[in-house]
């Protein structure tokens, strides 16, 4: 009868296919990805009416920046901007373009970088906190990982948290 | 101002015309040298720019800048008020709801150049500074480890569109041994100090040896303001009222509710006893957006009103500044700050780490949290080695520092000591941004891969021959580092 019990529960953690650590890794990173935005929601062409598109075209006209659309009166101001404004102003890159371009990656390891410069991973065990309420997440949940901390938040966590395909 | 002085000129020349007679004129012409003298200088203004990624800290070299311009770095877009507003054109915003921010920094680097120059554009004009950029020199602070072609970018905008007599850019950090953080009196300015910078992007642990940065030990959390906002937001959103439209809103909340907790295990149980009223838990009385009513924290006993909307804070008052202290919170895999910091100081002599330990001060808008200097001391005393000391210099205004720094380093000794660093028009246009490579190479990062022995020698040379010191430093350094004419041919 023992023996059964345990056989079972061997089974049953067989069948769990462990939750699947690149999954998790991948969630995490697009949750500190989100924490890195400047706005939650994209401006739709509705806000921004009059304005032209937010990318900085308009129909039928050239490219508009704002550094142009607002003309501030400055003291011994030059009409026109250099090509290299221009191009800096007009085209806009991003991040990890701008790191490529910028070569840093090939320095040798004796020079500190941008790329170089953040810290190492953490010695000790992440601790756990309730993703409901914010205390002691003691418990996880069986198919996606997140912690909570009792019954009460793993009801709230089921009903809308929970990410069920980590099954 | 040049106006002041030559009316100023005329009447003491005036004056001086009837004096003449009884002092001679050998001593008349020694004034009007010293008058001519004094014109000159006045000529040029020096702008101090703090161009952080949230605010910038902006004034002039003179006495009346030495609490400057704040401006926020960005373009802001109200839908209430169906406006965009650039820079420091933000104060005039009346609806603070779903405001749309355009940042021209991104991971703490200076991405956007078109938001960037419209708020620099803003900033310089009448409405802001009024300064003719023409007849001015700059000092500005660009980000730690700014990418080489980013840098180009910045010498290309001082020169070419807003020629600027010469400029100096420099990382914050580094200014601070020039300010009065460290300075006592009778005292000479501190061998070693450890700056620990954390802003709207990022925290920056940033030694100083001899009054210049050790790249080679400055260290990266991935933990700034802009993340604790957005965390916050996260959390109230799940938990209470929908706040992930309002930056604006839970930025105020977060700068007036949150603390960092020097026990986060009893706090996290006090707020456990009871979810409306215990120690810890505040109510946020949020902005009436129909009546331009700020947003604000509830006094005791305050009635509200019935329109009234309250936030509740309570554990979220001290976990999201316990970010920077356990990032594993949020899940990023960094080690807390005293770690970092700890981690910082293993990269220095070991002789001086005992001094490093022992004069920590704090810069930056996000180390403002009460509580943050004491648990960070608690938390450093746990992992700094029981022979040394550790204390953190006060710093009052934290936002300012780095400004005021700068403010004392363009101002020293009638601007001689910026004159000697930075770059001038003309060697611009003689030699581009090699320009600044070449002098600005003493307080740049890609300086690090130099011998240390090397970059102590100059910094022990008196300063008149350190021109020639200096170009057998920029030559060292194309040898280690690879310059920009090389990755360019890549």
């Amino acid at each position: 009868m023992v023996k059964k019990t345990r056989e079972r529960h061997a089974r049953k953690a067989a069948a769990l296919p462990g939750l699947d650590p690149e999954i998790i890794a991948k969630r995490k990173k697009r949750h500190l990805d989100e924490l890195e935005r400047s706005n939650y929601s994209e401006p739709t062409l509705l806000n921004t009416e009059g304005d032209g598109e937010p990318d900085g075209t308009t129909k039928g006209r050239a490219r508009q920046t704002i550094s142009d659309k607002r003309d501030f009166e400055r003291p011994g101001r030059k009409k026109k901007s250099t090509m290299n404004i221009r191009t800096a102003v007009l085209y806009r890159k991003n991040l990890s373009t701008l790191i490529e371009e910028s070569h840093i990656a090939e320095y040798p390891s004796s020079v500190p970088t941008y790329l170089t410069a953040v810290s190492p991973p953490p010695r000790y065990p992440p601790r756990l906190l309730c993703s409901i309420c914010g205390y002691w997440g003691q418990y996880k949940c069986k198919r996606c990982d997140m912690p909570f901390c009792d019954r009460s938040c793993e009801e709230v966590h089921n009903e809308t948290r929970c990410e069920r395909r980590v099954m | 101002m040049r106006t002041a002085v030559s009316e100023f000129e005329r009447g003491s020349c005036q004056y001086w015309m009837g004096v003449r007679k009884v002092l001679g004129a050998k001593f008349t012409l020694t004034l009007v040298l010293l008058l001519v003298t004094v014109t000159m200088m006045a000529g040029t203004n020096i702008i101090v720019l703090d161009n952080g990624a949230s605010t910038i800290k902006a004034g002039l070299a003179n006495s009346d800048y030495e609490h400057p311009r704040i401006i926020p770095n960005a373009v802001v877009r109200s839908k209430g008020d169906k406006a965009t507003y650039i820079g420091h054109e933000f104060e005039q915003c009346q609806d603070h709801a779903s405001l749309h921010y355009r940042l021209p920094f991104e991971k703490g680097l200076l991405v956007d150049w078109d938001a960037q120059k419209a708020i620099w554009d803003g900033l310089f004009s009448n409405q802001c500074l009024g300064i003719n950029t023409t007849e001015s020199s700059l000092l500005i602070t660009e980000p730690y480890f700014n990418l080489p072609n980013m840098q180009e970018v910045y010498d290309q905008f001082m020169f070419e569109e807003y020629d600027f007599e010469s400029y100096y850019r420099c990382a914050p950090a580094s200014l601070i041994p020039h300010g009065n953080l460290f300075s006592e009196p009778d005292l000479p300015p501190a061998e070693c100090i450890l700056i620990v910078d954390s802003g709207f992007s990022y925290t920056h642990v940033v030694p100083l040896l001899h009054g210049s940065v050790v790249w080679r030990a400055v260290k990266r959390l991935d933990v700034g303001g802009k993340l604790l906002t957005n965390h916050l937001k996260e959390l109230v959103s799940f938990r209470q009222w929908n706040m992930m439209d309002e930056t604006y809103i839970m930025n105020d909340v977060k700068e007036s509710c949150c603390y960092v907790s020097v026990d986060f295990r009893q706090d996290l149980e006090a707020c456990r006893v009871n979810l409306q009223s215990n120690s810890i838990v505040r109510e946020y009385i949020l902005p009436d957006l129909t009546k331009d009513r700020r947003g604000r924290l509830r006094r005791a006993g305050e009635t509200l009103a019935e329109i009234d909307q309250v936030l509740l804070m309570n554990n979220e008052r001290f976990t999201v500044p316990e970010i920077v202290f356990r990032p594993d919170d949020i899940g990023l895999e960094q080690p807390g700050l005293a770690a970092v910091i700890a981690i910082s100081i293993s990269f220095l002599p070991q002789d001086l780490q005992g001094m490093f330990w022992s004069n920590i001060s704090l810069i930056g808008g996000n180390t403002k949290f009460p509580g943050f200097r004491q648990r960070l001391i608690d938390d450093l005393r746990s992992l700094a080695p029981v022979e040394y000391d550790v204390s953190i210099v006060d710093c009052v205004e934290p936002i300012t520092e780095a400004y005021r720094s700068a403010f004392a380093f363009a101002t020293k000794s009638d601007g001689q000591l910026f004159k000697a660093v930075a770059v001038t028009r003309e060697e611009y246009a003689e030699s581009g941004s090699n320009a600044s490579l070449r002098k600005f190479a003493t307080s740049d990062w890609q300086a690090g891969g130099i011998d240390h022995s090397t970059s102590e020698a100059i910094q022990a040379r008196p300063e008149e021959d350190r021109t020639p010191q200096l170009k057998k430093l920029s030559r060292t350094r194309s040898k280690t580092v690879p310059s920009t004419s090389t990755s360019r041919r890549r």
